[in-house]
């Protein structure tokens, strides 16, 4: 086994900055012991001489426009959440350790081509989601996660390499647990390597039965257990804003981060969406939703947001945008096939439908087809562009129908019993009668006739026999 | 003095001919109509803006069998902003695969042109008809340049009144209804004298149904 640990050390921080591109000067702040301190803050704060550990009003009286977060755990565990959800593509056992993830890639490192071009792939896309990572390699979940911290970039393959590489790490550093941390304190350990030299019983009798099976998990000499992360049955990720956003194209930042984060979660299910649910949260104003459809499904981020940045041109914003959320509910099988498709060869006539859709929404972009009915209004619907039309064999033939209809009979006035439209209709005879639809409510008795105008255009007009009245339903142009 | 070469005249349509002979010939989609085709030099230009002209959108029951033909390849029949519903039984009747129909409705004027352009432009189209709302000449410019990077014709309805307009188009023809059909008058074709017209039989069986192709031309 090989496990890999990604510590994002910066995750307090990073869950407020990675919404922007470039933000002012930004730190969390902790409480310790009554005093606010800040916990981390960004380079634009570091400019000003700000650091890890400087007393908040000193922070403030440095640089009076410093941006300022309480540090918020629950955000922080939503924000590892997400990264799961991401790093499921790499692998199919997940944990999670304070500010860190473990994946065992040992069964996945041969999948993308080795371990380094697979780090490569990580390392590029976790920038790309806003974060900083520190990772390690080693054979224990235990020691992966503890040398992601101390000893960052280190890859331990063996058990005798293991043991040499943590002995001089603190022991302290193997938990957070605050009794435990006391009794080494207590015991007199320094670091692990001291806690190792000591024999057995002695090691047993001075660090309690727990402390050792913590030893023995981290040398591998014990099973390792933890509860493995299963991912969630739809993306539902957001970002906030922090901040109001008023001009469209500032979403495409924060857009594109939550794309990758969705298609990392999609090529762990070996899926492809077909539907984007976008919702833009305003202060006062109720979201402002709108969907980007795919044509076909897809988990390549570029091809999406590409679409997203037409789709978003025609977006009218009521109020400026303080948080942008993603929702995914369904995703298709994906073949790799359309992976090369939509990179290089994507049909011109897949892609005109999608930069359509996506400009001017699907409900602007239809097909036709023809359904079996004899009534005008029932003979054909719209439906999505291609669809096959498969009512062939059903379909009436009529002697003469116009090209154009229109999507309401219009009524005619007839003050001689004789239609009107531009002067006087001259009527072909016989009619057409159509007479049908008492089985569903939609019940006529219409005669169907062919009429000129005095200028010599024709229409589709008919009699309704039940009212009486006359109607233009067609035209011949 | 001069030579003049008679066969370049006749290429460049610079001579009447009383009767031209209609050649195959690939910068024509032939229109189905035997009278249109000798009025057109061939038919409807490839690869460039038809514009027609009339009071009452007239001239979608002229293109049917353009229509018919161009829907038997893998390329959409793109309308754009067309001002009722093509009837899909009747289109059908007429020998048009509705599936390759591409219906792009409630748009406003500049998202009209926006879309035309995009559909010829695309090289997924057949054909793009397009009724826009208002069209200024560089616009159309626009259109005809499109229609030659995508290899694809383009309609567009305009009302009569754009007549004294200029435009780039390649043809421009001006429809009117006419008790035996619909007479088309040619007010400019590209390399050819104007004026010229002809009735499209539109009445009783050629008006409808397949009747179009009995006149010989597929």
């Amino acid at each position: 086994m090989l496990w890999l640990a990604l510590y994002f050390p910066q995750l307090p921080l990073e869950v407020f900055a990675r919404s922007r591109q470039q933000a002012g000067a930004l730190a969390v702040v902790e409480t310790d012991a009554g005093r606010e301190r800040i916990s981390r803050c960004n380079s634009a704060a570091q400019a000003y001489g700000i650091g890890p550990g400087l007393a908040l009003p000193t922070a403030l009286a440095l640089h009076t426009a410093l941006a300022v977060q309480p540090r918020d755990r629950t955000r922080e565990q939503r924000a590892l959440q997400a990264l799961a959800s991401w790093a499921y593509q790499f692998s199919a056992r997940i944990s999670f350790e304070p500010s860190s993830l473990l994946l065992e890639v040992g069964a996945s490192r041969r999948l993308f081509g080795g371990l380094a071009a697979l780090l490569t792939i990580m390392q590029r896309e976790i920038v790309q989601l806003g974060y900083t990572v520190q990772h390690a390699l080693a054979p224990t979940a235990t020691a992966a996660g503890l040398l992601a911290r101390y000893r960052p970039g280190c890859r331990i393959e063996n058990a005798d390499a293991l043991r040499v590489t943590v002995a001089p790490l603190p022991v302290a550093a193997l938990t957070r647990d605050p009794d435990a941390r006391a009794l080494i304190r207590h015991i007199g350990l320094e670091s692990i390597d001291d806690a190792l030299n000591l024999p057995r019983p002695e090691m047993a009798r001075r660090c309690g039965p727990q402390l050792s099976a913590l030893f023995d998990r981290l040398l591998g000499m014990a099973p390792d257990p933890r509860p493995e992360w299963q991912p969630p049955r739809y993306f539902d990720q957001s970002i906030e804003l922090f901040g109001e956003i008023s001009r469209t194209t500032a979403l495409v930042f924060p857009a594109r981060r939550l794309m990758v984060a969705l298609c990392g979660f999609l090529r762990g299910l070996g899926g492809g969406a077909q539907r984007l649910q976008w919702r833009l949260i305003h202060r006062d104003h109720p979201p402002t939703p709108f969907d980007q459809g795919l044509l076909d499904p897809s988990r390549d981020p570029d091809h999406m947001l590409e679409m997203f940045r037409e789709r978003i041109a025609r977006l009218q914003l009521p109020e400026p945008v303080i948080a942008i959320s993603l929702r995914v509910d369904d995703w298709q099988a994906f073949e790799e096939r359309s992976l090369a498709i939509f990179e290089s060869t994507q049909s011109d006539d897949q892609s005109l439908l999608e930069r359509l859709g996506n400009r001017l929404s699907e409900q602007r972009v239809r097909g036709l087809r023809c359904l079996a009915d004899h009534r005008p209004e029932r003979a054909w619907r719209f439906c999505r562009p291609g669809e096959p039309d498969d009512s062939l064999p059903f379909i009436v033939q009529r002697p003469i129908q116009p090209p154009w209809l229109l999507p309401q009979p219009r009524p005619l006035p007839a003050p001689q019993g004789l239609p009107q439209y531009g002067g006087d209709l001259n009527l072909e005879h016989p009619p057409e009668r159509i007479e049908t639809g008492w089985w569903d409510g939609f019940d006529i008795s219409r005669d169907y006739f062919i009429a000129h105008s005095p200028a010599g255009e024709r229409f589709w007009v008919f009699h309704d026999r039940r009212g009486g009245g006359w109607y233009l339903h067609g035209l011949f142009m | 003095m001069q030579v003049v070469n008679l066969e370049q005249l006749k290429r460049e349509g610079a001579l009447w001919q009383g009767r031209r002979n209609r050649q195959a010939d690939d910068r024509v989609l032939a229109s189905g109509w035997k009278v249109l085709d000798e009025l057109l030099g061939g038919g409807w230009p490839r690869a460039a803006l038809s514009e027609l002209l009339s009071d009452a959108h007239l001239g979608l029951s002229v293109l049917l069998p353009l229509l018919a033909r161009l829907s038997e390849r893998e390329r959409w029949l793109a309308w754009v902003a067309p001002p009722y519903v093509p009837y899909a039984p009747a289109l059908r009747a007429h020998g048009i695969r509705i599936e390759r129909v591409l219906l792009l409705r409630d748009l406003s004027s500049t998202q009209r042109l926006w879309a035309a352009e995009q559909a010829l432009k695309s090289g997924a189209c057949g054909v793009v008809l397009v009724w826009p709302e208002q069209v200024q000449t560089a616009q159309l410019r626009r259109l005809q340049l499109a229609a030659e990077q995508g290899d694809c014709p383009a309609v567009l309805f305009r009302s009569s009144r754009a007549a004294n307009q200029g435009s780039p188009a390649a043809l421009r023809l001006r429809l009117r209804p006419s008790p035996l059909g619909i007479e088309a008058e040619v007010l400019k074709r590209r390399g050819a004298w104007s004026s010229a017209r002809c009735i499209v039989p539109m009445h009783g069986a050629a008006g409808c149904g397949s009747g179009a192709r009995e006149d010989g031309v597929f």
